[in-house]
């Protein structure tokens, strides 16, 4: 039993501080999607994707031999609760493109595939900004119930069809495109394929999603005979619901980085109550006081998981619990730092830079965001469902 | 980062397991709630056979020499099987405090008793208003010669009636900080002025008030400074509370399993009730909070261990036990239905004992003070590195 980080652990997250000195404004807190919605941002985080793939921290989990540094389990770690903690923008570049569309292209792409695209990725380029394909209005949950299909036709398939949520496509220059490649085939999860697309194809209409609060993050894909080159396939026709699963086990990520912001944005509160005098008052404190206690609680939790993958145990729910606690825990900061700020709280999360948005718009953004994130990635009940036919071997509640 | 347990820490665990779950089954437990003891000094006597009350006692003064994770690991086994016996207070509360601030001379006269004779000692540090602040303690302890005499009512003080010793937390001093002025006796509880008497505690924990008449005490029988005992029972309160954080873990845990087996089993509308998404959610927040707090005491108790103790590791693991036992104690009963509410289920002997476990070191309240105390005093890392914002 040991519960701290080793010598290598702790100069990395040395190194990273005295980037995000040199590199980032001061007082910088990082607000998730942010960089997506508005083209400031959006530029500043593809500068830091930049910087940051020059240290190699871009891909740090990867192969030294595409361009990563082979880093341990618990670098990554540290890794991703500094950058969490500090907001480091850029990292996902576009969000698939460094944590699945590298790695799987790495398992099933092709030699041409492989040399073309991921060393885009990994150096920061804005080519190597990637969106994902796979949600379409009647396969959400039930993602093998897609509809779009490419159709082979001579040296190119034909896309038809439309894909939705499908966040950063206005910004992105490669499409990770799940789709029905035999639309005769007898089961659904069968004849599905992987293809890369490129955005700027003719017949390809991006239309933006504004979010409730105005925030535009995701969008639409409308697909109209959009001629894509066969050699764009990635891995085997027709097998791409298993190779899909192999992305998706890539995007399940830690609650590492969401631990480490709620962490940030809770000594946040602590300064700004400080300064207020909130802080002497009984009811703050003790609000101050359980949020701590569940930071607390999801950091020992996701350490827990990644803990299990070194020694090999197999994980089989906690992801799920830590994703519907983080959950829970983001409501309860939202929620309880906007009550901290009180009247301010009803500014517009955009107009951060206004002077009467308080702590850079945080809790703003989080108050609304923290729906979208408990909807993100599987239901905060649909995690929990998961838990208990999973975790607690209990029949099927739904 | 390691989560694992080691061997020899394995082997405490299995043999305290298989020991408790043999000499100490339910009807034993529930045959203890009519004793007036409320302990079996058989079962207590074998423990120190098997050297568990010296666990965490150095080597030379009789004991195993294990350090502060094992013995959080052994009190989740104690938890586990609710064992009504004096282990906490003569263990956590005493023999604790006694090595870290005894004199050479009282850790020789008093660690291997405990150790090797399964010597009960205690802490009287509860007054009336049971805060367990230092303003509370008002028994006095007044100087006379090289005696001190203590006059004063200490409350819910666990077994006191079957105590060797006691240690009395006592105001030796006024002064305008009540933290102030305190200082810890040693007392034997049979000495003259000394009266006990049983509280009817939901438990039947063998907790007591005890009330002193001008108990003459010898200034040799005073653990660490006069005047500032307050540092000393702030210690014990930080790691009682961890210890009894252990415990209610490992004890919401057996209550846990309990209740899950039942839900598998017991079926309503053809169903087993744990389909139903209701009880089958409420079963799932439970697995959550039983799986962080356990690594929460864990990480505690490590802290302690490696010598870099943290008020608020161990604040947060006693503020989530008592909110975690509590919500399995009562969630655990309520899921059984009618039956969950009657004598002859085990569930809610762990139940019974919720109230007095929350408020042993320090209930919620006072456990989210400390907490709210360590983030207005530490420096967060944004300050460190950007200074304060203009």
């Amino acid at each position: 039993m040991e519960f701290q980080f080793g010598e290598k652990e702790e100069r990395l997250r040395t190194e990273i501080r005295e980037f995000v000195k040199a590199e980032m404004p001061p007082h910088y807190i990082g607000k998730y999607f942010e960089e997506e919605t508005n083209d400031e941002d959006w530029a500043f985080s593809m500068a830091m994707s930049k910087k940051l793939a020059q240290k190699g921290w871009l891909t740090m989990s990867w192969p030294k031999e595409y361009g990563g540094m082979d880093a341990s389990r618990w670098e990554r770690v540290v890794f991703a609760e500094e950058a969490s903690y500090w907001g480091i923008p850029g990292l996902g570049m576009g969000i698939s493109g460094t944590a699945w569309v590298g790695p799987s292209l790495m398992l099933f792409g092709t030699e041409e595939q492989k040399k073309k695209y991921i060393p885009q990725i990994a150096t920061g380029e804005p080519d190597g900004v990637w969106c994902t394909g796979y949600s379409e209005p009647d396969a959400g949950s039930d993602m093998a119930a897609m509809q779009t299909s490419a159709i082979r036709d001579g040296d190119a398939y034909v896309i038809n069809g439309q894909k939705v949520w499908t966040s950063c496509a206005h910004y992105a220059r490669w499409l990770w495109l799940a789709c029905r490649t035999d639309p005769e085939a007898k089961k659904k999860h069968q004849g599905l394929s992987l293809i890369i697309v490129d955005m700027k194809s003719p017949g390809l209409t991006v239309r933006p999603l504004e979010n409730y609060v105005g925030g535009h993050v995701f969008n639409e894909l409308f697909f109209k005979d959009v001629r894509v080159p066969v050699k764009n396939l990635v891995g085997v026709e027709g097998k791409g619901w298993s190779q899909l699963m192999t992305a998706l086990s890539f995007e399940r990520g830690t609650a590492i980085g969401t631990t480490a912001s709620a962490q940030r944005l809770l000594d946040e509160l602590v300064i700004y109550t400080k300064g207020t005098g909130q802080i002497k008052q009984p009811e703050i404190r003790q609000k101050l006081a359980r949020l701590a206690i569940d930071i607390e609680a999801a950091r020992v939790m996701a350490h827990e998981v990644v803990w299990m993958e070194t020694v090999g145990k197999p994980v089989l729910h906690e992801p799920s619990r830590d994703k519907a606690f983080g959950d829970m825990l983001q409501e309860k900061l939202g929620r309880i730092g906007s009550d901290i700020i009180g009247v301010f709280s009803q500014m517009d999360p955009a107009a951060y830079k206004n002077r009467w948005s308080r702590l850079r718009g945080a809790f703003e953004h989080l108050y609304h965001y923290n729906i979208g994130f408990a909807i993100a990635a599987g239901t905060t009940d649909t995690q929990r469902n998961i838990m208990g036919q999973f975790g607690l071997q209990l029949p099927r509640a739904y | 980062m390691d989560y694992s347990i080691g061997k020899e820490q394995e082997m405490l665990r299995k043999s305290a397991r298989e020991f408790f779950e043999k000499e100490c089954p339910k009807e034993k437990v529930r045959e203890l709630k009519t004793d007036p003891r409320a302990y079996d000094p058989k079962m207590w006597k074998k423990m120190v056979k098997l050297g568990f009350q010296g666990l965490a006692i150095p080597e030379e003064f009789g004991g195993m020499d294990g350090d502060f994770v094992e013995l959080a690991l052994f009190m989740e086994e104690v938890g586990r099987n609710i064992v009504p016996m004096p282990y906490y207070s003569t263990v956590a509360l005493c023999a604790l405090p006694l090595m870290a601030y005894g004199s050479d001379k009282q850790k020789e006269a008093f660690l291997p008793g405990i150790a090797e004779k399964g010597d009960i000692w205690t802490l009287a540090q509860t007054e009336d208003k049971g805060n367990n602040e230092a303003s509370e303690i008002q028994l006095t302890a007044e100087e006379k010669d090289d005696t001190y005499l203590l006059n004063g009512t200490k409350i819910f003080v666990p077994y006191a009636h079957v105590a060797t010793r006691m240690l009395v937390a006592a105001r030796t001093s006024n002064e305008d900080d009540p933290q102030t002025g305190v200082t810890l006796f040693i007392v034997d509880p049979k000495h003259d002025g000394i009266r006990i008497e049983g509280i009817p505690t939901v438990a039947r924990d063998g907790r007591c008030g005890v009330v002193f008449e001008n108990v003459q005490v010898a200034k040799a029988d005073i653990l660490g400074p006069v005047d500032e005992g307050w540092d000393i029972l702030d210690d014990i309160q930080q790691q009682g509370a961890l210890l009894k954080a252990a415990e209610m873990s490992g004890g919401a845990q057996a209550a846990f399993e309990i209740v899950l087996a039942y839900a598998k089993e017991r079926k309503q509308f053809d169903k087993p009730i744990g389909q139903y998404q209701a009880v089958q959610f409420r079963l799932v927040d439970m697995r959550t909070d039983l799986d962080s707090l356990k690594y929460m005491v864990r990480k505690a108790a490590w802290h302690i261990a490696a010598g870099k103790p943290s008020r608020l590791l161990n604040s947060a693991a006693k503020a989530k036990a008592n909110e975690v036992y509590d919500n399995v104690g009562h969630y655990g009963i309520y899921l059984h239905g009618a039956i969950g509410w009657t004598e002859e289920m085990d569930i809610g002997l762990y139940h019974l004992r919720t109230r007095s476990m929350i408020y042993d070191c320090g209930g919620t309240d006072l456990h989210l003070e400390i907490i709210a105390r360590e983030l207005e005093e530490k420096v967060p890392d944004f300050i460190e590195l950007w200074g304060s914002a203009s």
